[in-house]
């Protein structure tokens, strides 16, 4: 495992410093990222609350995390063929605003009752053995370049964590994700999706 | 005397490092092997390289990361008027949308290439109807910060990968995958990205860090290679080396000199980021034994002195983080500019007070003697730990004036002098 600090300093390019996010002439537009995200509530639900297996809800993600992620997938360094035609429909003022949009947005709660403790259990430490916290924070909101995991689908942390252990995503700017997600066994992804779906 | 870089050299190497040493450094445990042979090495060094180099006082520092989408066009206006120069200087936007802008390159045509950091994007730069056009004509590379253009051909290091895309300017809409060209290099991405310094005989300056802050580095990394692209044949021509990300030969005397990022996680005023100059090949500078010419490292000198290496040229300056630089050798600018060295610094992160994010000018002659620095552009940093921009590399233009890459803002800035 690496340390606690090479782990702050991979997810730190992701956690990092905006000055100028917070300038006046970089205000992004609510109300156009809400139009402009008509484009994406077809896959990712209504109110950014996703209904279709795999798919990620984005409510409440922080808005760097989802303006980080479009421009990934506009520079083709994430890959993914639902969301390829649609990135290239977008400027870099619609990524503004699409991560105003989705950041504005009350995230998912897990509604169901948690059917499995004991998983939850396992996946709690799982969770704290990997220092998830340490960039994704503790309660698991995610902040700046970091994403909201408390409360994503389950498959759907699976399959992300099964992309990051596989080297098919590499995560931001050092690959935190991947080398974190490489020595994670099957039973701990298992584990986690469900600990972390159901916060 | 050439002596050729071979793969088996790589393949061979042993890794030894050593664990459970105090700081004291009294007593020494076992060393640790490692096979560096083997793919899974590479893709995921071993985890206790990472333990325990940093001290109580640094903890808690870490990367910041800039705008994703750069800053708009508003916001480098209003930024333009904050940058500091000398007397009879402008600094103006060239080019902005170039997101995480790194390493710049003239085709013969007049388009200018930008390589990038983690979007993986190459740009070319072309004027149109007296508008700069940013094109991404490359996707998807691994940090292909690195570039070069040589010969009609536009060459692009991506970590583990030297490509080669033949008649660039013609085929701007569609380059193609290129030909790799020159593969014997690690595949991890920590201090994997690079800078290309070509030499009047074609031959490319590779850098090769370490994958890790510090500790003892294989024998494949930690080093500049001269690389000859037409044949992939390679020398080492530095050992000893930690992050180097930009370099340039000396119009003067033909030398390589370069740049290089210090170690993290001593303190926040040692040691120095470096100017360094290669005087004769095989020269060691110290990594991982001795920092700044002078300061043995704590655990990792292992009763090495700083005398045994070749010492800095000048210090820069603790995190500063100095990256691309360039002799300038164009006219416009006062005669007294002339060969001296120009410093992109990116600036700090392991730091509380930001310092660099600004572009010094280094006098020095061609022996390395009498260097004296100073602050050209200054005005990226805000607050104690916030940026504007974060300056990445220079390049010289026909006019003489210099073109400077921001990969926070995602632009290009021009910077001229008029009497």
């Amino acid at each position: 495992m690496p340390s606690r600090f090479v782990l702050r300093a991979l997810c730190g390019l992701a956690l990092g410093y905006s000055t100028l996010a917070s300038l006046p002439a970089h205000a992004a537009d609510v109300a156009a990222g809400k139009e402009k995200a008509e484009l994406c509530i077809g896959c990712h639900g209504e109110g950014g609350i996703s209904q279709i297996e795999n798919i990620p809800s984005l409510a409440g993600q922080p808005d760097q995390f989802i303006q980080w992620q479009l421009v990934f997938f506009r520079a083709g360094t994430r890959k993914n063929e639902q969301m390829q035609p649609i990135v290239e429909q977008i400027n870099n003022d619609d990524i503004r605003n699409l991560g105003a949009y989705f950041a504005s947005l009350t995230p998912p709660k897990a509604t169901k009752p948690d059917d499995n403790l004991d998983l939850s259990t396992k996946g709690a430490q799982a969770a704290a053995g990997r220092r998830c916290a340490s960039c994704h924070t503790d309660s698991y909101a995610g902040t700046k370049a970091v994403a909201r995991i408390a409360g994503q689908r389950e498959e759907y942390l699976f399959k992300a964590l099964h992309d990051y252990k596989s080297g098919v995503r590499s995560g931001g700017g050092m690959a935190a994700m991947a080398d974190v997600a490489y020595p994670l066994s099957e039973e701990e992804i298992v584990a986690l999706a469900h600990y972390l779906a159901h916060l | 005397m050439k002596s050729v870089f071979h793969r088996s050299v790589f393949a061979c190497a042993a890794i030894l490092t050593i664990v459970g040493i105090s700081q004291a450094g009294a007593q020494q445990k076992p060393l640790k092997k490692y096979e560096s042979g083997t793919k899974e090495f590479w893709t995921h060094p071993p985890d206790d390289w990472f333990l325990g180099d940093e001290i109580e006082a640094q903890k808690g520092l870490a990367p910041p990361s800039g705008p994703p989408t750069g800053s708009s066009e508003a916001e480098l206006a209003t930024m333009m008027k904050k940058i500091k120069l000398p007397a009879g200087f402008k600094i103006e936007v060239y080019a902005p949308g170039v997101l995480a802008a790194r390493q710049m390159a003239w085709g013969d045509k007049g388009t200018l290439f930008v390589g990038s950091f983690g979007l993986g994007n190459v740009y070319a730069i072309k004027e149109n109807d007296g508008k700069k056009e940013v094109k991404t004509v490359l996707k998807g590379l691994n940090m292909p910060t690195g570039i070069a253009f040589r010969d009609g051909a536009l060459y692009v290091i991506a970590v583990d990968k030297l490509i080669k895309y033949e008649n660039a300017e013609a085929n701007l809409d569609k380059l193609g995958d290129g030909k790799v060209v020159y593969d014997d290099m690690p595949s991890y991405a920590a201090h994997g990205w690079k800078y290309i310094a070509v030499d009047k005989d074609g031959a490319f300056y590779l850098p090769f860090g370490p994958p890790f802050n510090i500790g003892i580095p294989p024998t494949s990394v930690s080093q500049i290679r001269r690389v000859d692209p037409k044949t992939g044949n390679a020398e080492v021509v530095a050992l000893g080396v930690r992050n180097s990300v930009g370099g340039d030969v000396d119009p003067r005397s033909g030398k390589y000199w370069f740049t290089e990022n210090a170690r993290d996680w001593m303190s926040d005023d040692i040691p120095s980021d470096k100017l360094n100059m290669v005087s004769k090949p095989g020269e060691h500078f110290g990594y991982p034994y001795c920092h700044q010419g002078d300061l043995p490292d704590p655990k990792f000198a292992m009763g090495h002195k700083c005398s045994e290496f070749t010492p800095p040229v000048l210090n820069l300056g603790a995190h500063v983080a100095p990256l691309g630089m360039k002799f300038y050798t164009g006219s416009q600018f006062p005669a007294e500019y002339k060969n001296s060295i120009l410093i992109a610094e990116h600036g700090s992160w392991n730091r509380h007070k930001y310092q660099g994010a600004r572009i010094v000018r280094v006098t020095v002659g061609p022996d390395g003697k009498n260097p004296k620095q100073d602050v050209f552009a200054s005005g990226w940093l805000e607050g104690d730990q916030g940026y504007l921009g974060r300056p990445a590399d220079i390049i010289l233009d026909k006019d003489g004036s210099i073109l400077v890459a921001d990969d926070w803002a995602g632009a290009i800035y021009r910077i001229s002098y008029k009497k």
